[in-house]
């Protein structure tokens, strides 16, 4: 594991360097070398250097790192490998949320209705995130409640539960959207497809803390969590508090998946086809795979962000697009694996 | 002054809805014993073991070493006491070492690492269960004996006074049933570990346990040592079955056969019912 461990850690920190290669800005080698290791020739390369390409190469790997922990965690806590933010509506409960907020905050219709001036103190960018978690969390708890009280819990039965959850919350935050937004449009595809065309320095500074807070819960009680790998009924047995572990790991991903939806939308099928890469390359135990998500997740994400920068002239792709698209490839593989 | 039993169980009465799963039940069990739970299918054996070892509360209380099972927390509980349940799959393929080295949990903290002397206990539970050449491969990738085998090891692992087991020998061939329950029997002899085990053949529970109860539709029927519960009038109704118990030299060597119910014309011996 050591050896795979630190070639891990090696490409992680060569994604980072390599994606502040590529950018709309022309800057020469030379000139990002000098901007890394001293300062930029000019002020205005110096902002576009600090100010957005490092922040967005920043967040990228935040982004992904985080959003492959959620996958890792969701799919060991619910003993099910196809489980996924996305999948399992996390991602479309925290969108809701952020929608709620954008209505009461940040909206033609809050101004108009007077809400501004009920909660003077609280600022759009601090609710922002507060309203994600909760939305995240609502939907976490509907579809545990669904799969356990109504459903039972099949495999298929938790993502039929997690698509529906999915589909109802998307379609309400979508309302909310299109009630309160005069060109709501923009916003939809944002939590649609996700992207991190207008990250700013400062979302790093709310989505780091959440990340190494998640982290370091979810190494703490690593151990615990490969019990609950063997059944509720065993993990019990080894002194495991199974409710309270479950519900510390759910929120846990919830409030990852939160910060990130709400600066970035929703970005899919990372959760999905990172935790899985690790467990076939690294191992399968909760500590390895939620270190190994956090580099290789990062990683991806940077690439990926490479991608809709430079894949089309003047133009970029939204980097849910890329994700689906390489995720939904690699969902029918594993289905397909699961069966054979 | 004979000692006191460590686990002592009374009027146990378990319901599952409105239907009654055990119906006022006594058991006491002493330290290093050897108890094996028998009975027909359903007739509550899976619950008894459950509530015997606090994985269930119900009507009634369950004593260990004078404590109330229900005033230990789940981490203390799991420090005195290791369930060995029946096999299921575990998801992401981990690998025998992995599973077996769970067996630590309870006794270490969410920040400790495992000791040299944890890798050596884990290393000397597979040898004792015969699985050393087997620790890296996944568990799922295992026959059913060696699943059971690699799951007694993590009970080992775990250092507790009390293993219960539910048909710990279901999935293994006569070698390994043998083997596994020469095992447990000399756990019990040399570390004074009480074992509590469900088991459906009559005559390895007459052999390797030190008593044995009868359970039949959710009532104990019986209790006592094998020769004094194993009698052809009991045998015979609680698994409603023609059986002949064939006495041996010693306390240990006396068989049971059971009979086909429409095969009345076999040859009757002494003690045949």
């Amino acid at each position: 594991m050591n050896k795979k461990f630190w070639l891990l850690c090696f490409f992680a920190i060569i994604s980072v360097i390599v994606g502040l290669f590529f950018g709309a800005a022309d800057f020469s080698n030379r000139e990002l070398l000098s901007c890394l290791v001293d300062s930029c020739s000019s002020e205005v390369n110096e902002m576009i250097f600090w100010e957005i390409r490092a922040p967005r190469v920043l967040v990228g790997f935040l982004v992904g790192a985080g959003l492959a922990v959620a996958g890792a965690t969701l799919q060991n806590v619910t003993r099910n490998g196809l489980a996924d933010p996305y999948l399992f509506g996390v991602v479309s409960g925290a969108g809701l949320g952020a929608s709620i907020a954008t209505l009461l905050f940040d909206s033609n219709f809050a101004e108009s209705m007077g809400l501004l001036k009920l909660f003077p103190e609280i600022s759009f960018s601090l609710a922002l995130p507060f309203a994600a978690f909760f939305g995240a969390l609502f939907s976490v708890i509907l579809v545990q409640l669904l799969v356990t009280r109504t459903f039972g819990s099949k495999t298929e039965h938790m993502l039929l539960a997690g698509i529906a959850v999915s589909f109802m919350l998307s379609a309400l935050s979508h309302f909310i959207l299109f009630m309160a937004e005069p060109f709501a449009a923009n916003k939809v595809i944002f939590w649609l497809m996700g992207s991190l065309a207008r990250i700013e320095t400062w979302y790093a500074w709310v989505i780091l803390p959440v990340l190494i807070v998640s982290v370091s819960l979810l190494l703490l009680y690593g151990r615990h969590m490969d019990a609950l790998l063997i059944g509720d009924e065993n993990a019990k047995t080894l002194g495991v508090h199974v409710g309270r572990l479950r519900f510390l790991s759910l929120a846990t991903c919830a409030a990852l998946t939160a910060c990130i939806v709400a600066y970035c939308g929703g970005i899919g099928f990372v959760g999905l086809m990172i935790p899985h890469i690790i467990r076939h390359w690294l191992g399968v135990t909760s500590r390895t795979l939620i270190i190994g998500c956090v580099l290789l997740g990062g990683a991806f994400l940077v690439w990926v962000d490479v991608i809709a920068r430079i894949a089309l002239p003047d133009q970029e792709i939204p980097i849910g697009i890329i994700t689906s698209a390489i995720g939904s490839i690699f969902f029918l593989l594993a289905m397909r694996q699961r069966n054979t | 002054m004979p000692e006191k039993p460590n686990l002592i169980a009374m009027h146990i009465n378990y319901k599952i809805a409105t239907k009654a799963i055990l119906s006022d039940i006594d058991i006491s069990v002493h330290k290093g014993e050897v108890l094996g739970v028998l009975g027909p299918n359903g007739a509550g054996k899976t619950s008894l073991l459950k509530i015997l070892s606090g994985q269930v509360f119900c009507q009634g209380n369950v004593f260990w070493k004078q404590k109330n099972l229900k005033e230990y927390s789940e981490m203390q509980r799991a420090q005195q006491i290791a369930v060995v349940n029946q096999i299921n799959d575990s998801v992401f393929s981990l690998n025998l070492q992995q599973i077996v080295r769970m067996g630590l949990l309870p006794h270490s903290s969410l920040i400790s690492r495992a000791t040299p002397d944890d890798i050596l206990r884990i290393a000397q539970a597979l040898e004792k269960v015969g699985l050393t050449e087997k620790t890296q491969q996944t568990f799922n990738s295992l026959s059913g004996g060696e699943q059971q085998r690699g799951l007694i090891a993590r009970a080992l692992v775990q250092r507790a006074d009390l293993i219960v087991l539910d048909e710990p020998v279901n999935h293994l061939d006569v070698y390994y049933q043998h083997q596994v329950l020469q095992l447990l029997t000399s756990l019990a002899r040399s570390l004074n570990v009480t074992i509590i085990m469900s088991l459906h053949d009559v005559n390895l529970a007459a052999h390797y346990c030190d008593n044995v109860c009868l359970l039949n539709q959710g009532k104990l029927i019986a209790k006592g040592t094998p020769e004094a519960v194993f009698t052809t009038k009991q045998l015979s109704e609680v698994f409603r079955l023609p059986c002949a118990v064939t006495e041996g030299a010693s306390n240990k060597s006396f068989h049971v056969n059971f009979y086909p119910p429409y095969q009345t014309d076999h040859h009757l011996t002494k003690g045949d019912c």
